[in-house]
């Protein structure tokens, strides 16, 4: 070797790829039904209609979002980011709670990271095979076998990228463009792009993401506190570590009960050493409390050994589950939920907005009457289409002119021509009309809405 | 009278950094905003999204430049806040970095995990 490539050799520690080991028990039972629901839910509710529409669709050109049942307009925005903040504060609350649960079984990363893992593991097998595959020179197996799980997982991306789009692109007809090969440019692209992220995230990437580029692993340490859930080694319990046969008197060897057998670290799937601290690359997964468990019953010692604990109980003190913080998240987190429920419930399905003429402030008619003209925008947000009656509720001198009678489709917006008429002597100036809307049969859906009527100022 | 920190009034680098995000994300909001009121009319916007509130072109004008600098000042302190609790320089040498855990085969110092499970 060169001194200049010594020179290039030490500038640079690659960081080792972690195999991570397959781990059974009830922490990796519990991710893995996470990984069900979570996964089953993104991959089949585009698939499920819902009161005529798809369940959940964003539908950007028609600026209608359906989640559930539920039909958000533009003007509904306030909703959906009260219900980001709910996401936020249920994440603070979490968190605060019971540490890193998000990552360790929720986090799209990580799901996601865990079925790419189940395909690596079903074509190379478990860690020790496919470190060995790894290392051995390339030959028919190792070709076979790598060429086998970029499939599955190229495969696995793009269905997960069609889906992303399905989100947005009514899903059946989506794939339909799929069989034809009638995809549009966007819908090929933002597949293509999310199905890359997939595999670069989940297959590639994996625990770098949550090392380098997760900004939640960055600040959750702001809302731990003492009495927050960790993954810890009871070192005063497991040191001096040491290799042993359960025969084997641990008095006698000076040992503790950690058998020194680095499983701990061989599942870990960020590769770090639980038992050095707690450290911010642990994403909280319990597989090495899964793992250790099992340990410590074939040794016939007592389980717990790494366990989900506490500052405080580690160094002997009282553990407290109602905290200051914890109550003031879960208060702000109750009133918005609530507030959410019941303004959702209370929505009135029918929107009215008065445009006026912008060329003419008013106009004088023959007969000594004023005339304003208005462009009506009606937003008819049931699912069902109405007939509207339209009335002055304030003033009885004005005379509220309307064509074509509003009439409006499930879900339709209409534009409508507005004339109010008021004789010149019924005052000066700038008027406030109260104009009230409802719908002609059942249900009754009423809406009152507010504009101006000019008249001339002298 | 002397002073012990002849420079004791300049700001600490906390202090810069908030600087800078606050002055970049103006910067850069300003040039939005001037890029997208070259395209778009914020009368068309008031109609657009707010026709409840008369608000005027004024309001619409302030309005999207707040939100501008709103979205840039996030940016930039999400920046500066990935690059202060990231790692430190010299982590892609290896320093700092803690030592690769060792791994070893169960059995080998302790004969009763010796399962296939384990292998």
């Amino acid at each position: 070797m060169s001194q200049e490539q010594d020179a290039a050799a030490s500038l640079y520690r690659k960081d080792p790829k972690v195999y991570p080991r397959d781990v059974n028990g009830s922490f990796a039972s519990l991710r893995k039904l996470a990984v069900f629901v979570l996964l089953g839910l993104y991959y089949i509710l585009p698939w499920i209609n819902w009161g005529g529409h798809q369940s959940v669709l964003f539908d950007l050109p028609a600026r209608k979002f359906y989640i559930l049942g539920l039909t958000f307009w533009p003007q509904d925005f306030i909703f959906l980011t009260l219900m980001l903040i709910i996401a936020g504060l249920s994440l603070f609350f979490v968190t605060a709670v019971a540490g890193r649960l998000w990552c360790g079984y929720a986090c799209p990363q990580t799901v996601w990271t865990e079925v790419f893992l189940w395909m690596e593991r079903l074509v190379e097998g478990d860690r020790s095979k496919r470190m060995k595959l790894d290392a051995s020179p390339w030959n028919k197996n190792k070709i076979l076998r790598k060429t086998a799980k970029q499939a599955l997982w190229i495969i696995f991306a793009l269905w997960t990228g069609f889906t992303f789009v399905g989100f947005f692109t009514p899903i059946r007809g989506l794939g339909e463009a799929v069989v034809n090969f009638q995809l549009g440019g966007w819908e090929t692209f933002w597949m293509l792009f999310y199905s890359f992220a997939t595999y670069g995230n989940a297959g590639i990437l994996r625990e770098q993401v949550c090392k380098y580029m997760c900004p939640y692993a960055r600040f959750q340490s702001a809302m731990f506190d003492k009495d927050t859930l960790v993954i810890a080694y009871d070192e005063a319990r497991g040191e001096p570590r040491g290799g042993r046969s359960k025969k084997d008197n641990l008095a006698e060897k000076g040992l503790g009960d950690c058998i020194g057998c680095t499983l701990c670290v061989q599942v870990c799937p960020t590769g770090i050493d639980i038992r050095e601290g707690l450290q911010i690359e642990c994403i909280a997964c319990a597989a090495c409390i899964d793992v250790c468990d099992q340990v410590m019953e074939k040794m016939d010692y007592k389980k717990g050994l790494i366990s989900y604990t506490t500052e405080h109980k580690l160094s002997g003190a009282e553990s407290r589950v109602f905290r200051p913080r914890i109550f003031v998240y879960a208060v702000l987190l109750l009133a918005l939920v609530a507030g959410v429920i019941f303004s959702v419930n209370n929505r009135v399905l029918l929107r009215a907005e008065f445009l006026r003429d912008r060329n003419a402030l008013y106009r004088e008619l023959p007969d000594n009457q004023i005339e304003n003209v208005y462009t009506l925008k009606l937003i008819n947000m049931d699912f069902k289409a109405h007939q509207y009656k339209v009335e002055v509720l304030n003033n009885d001198d004005i005379r509220l002119l309307i064509s074509p009678e509003p009439e409006l489709d499930a879900e339709e917006v209409g534009n409508f021509i507005v004339r109010m008429q008021a004789p010149a002597s019924a005052g000066k100036g700038s008027m406030k009309v109260d104009v009230k809307f409802s719908t002609v049969g059942e249900p009754v859906i009423e809406r009152t809405v507010s504009t101006r009527f000019l008249m001339p100022f002298e | 009278m002397t002073t012990e920190h002849p420079v004791n009034r300049r700001w600490n680098r906390r202090q810069r950094d908030w600087a800078v995000v606050f002055w970049i994300s103006f910067l850069s909001a300003s040039a939005g905003a001037f890029v997208l009121f070259g395209l778009v009319d914020p009368l068309d916007m008031v109609n657009a999204w707010a026709d409840e509130y008369d608000i005027g072109m004024r309001l619409a004008y302030g309005l999207a430049f707040a939100f501008l600098y709103l979205v840039c000042f996030l940016a930039a302190a999400l920046t500066m806040f990935m690059i202060r609790t990231g790692p430190s320089r010299g982590h892609a040498k290896g320093e700092g970095k803690r030592p690769i855990p060792e791994v070893q085969d169960p059995s080998q110092s302790s004969p009763d995990i010796d399962g296939e499970d384990w292998k």
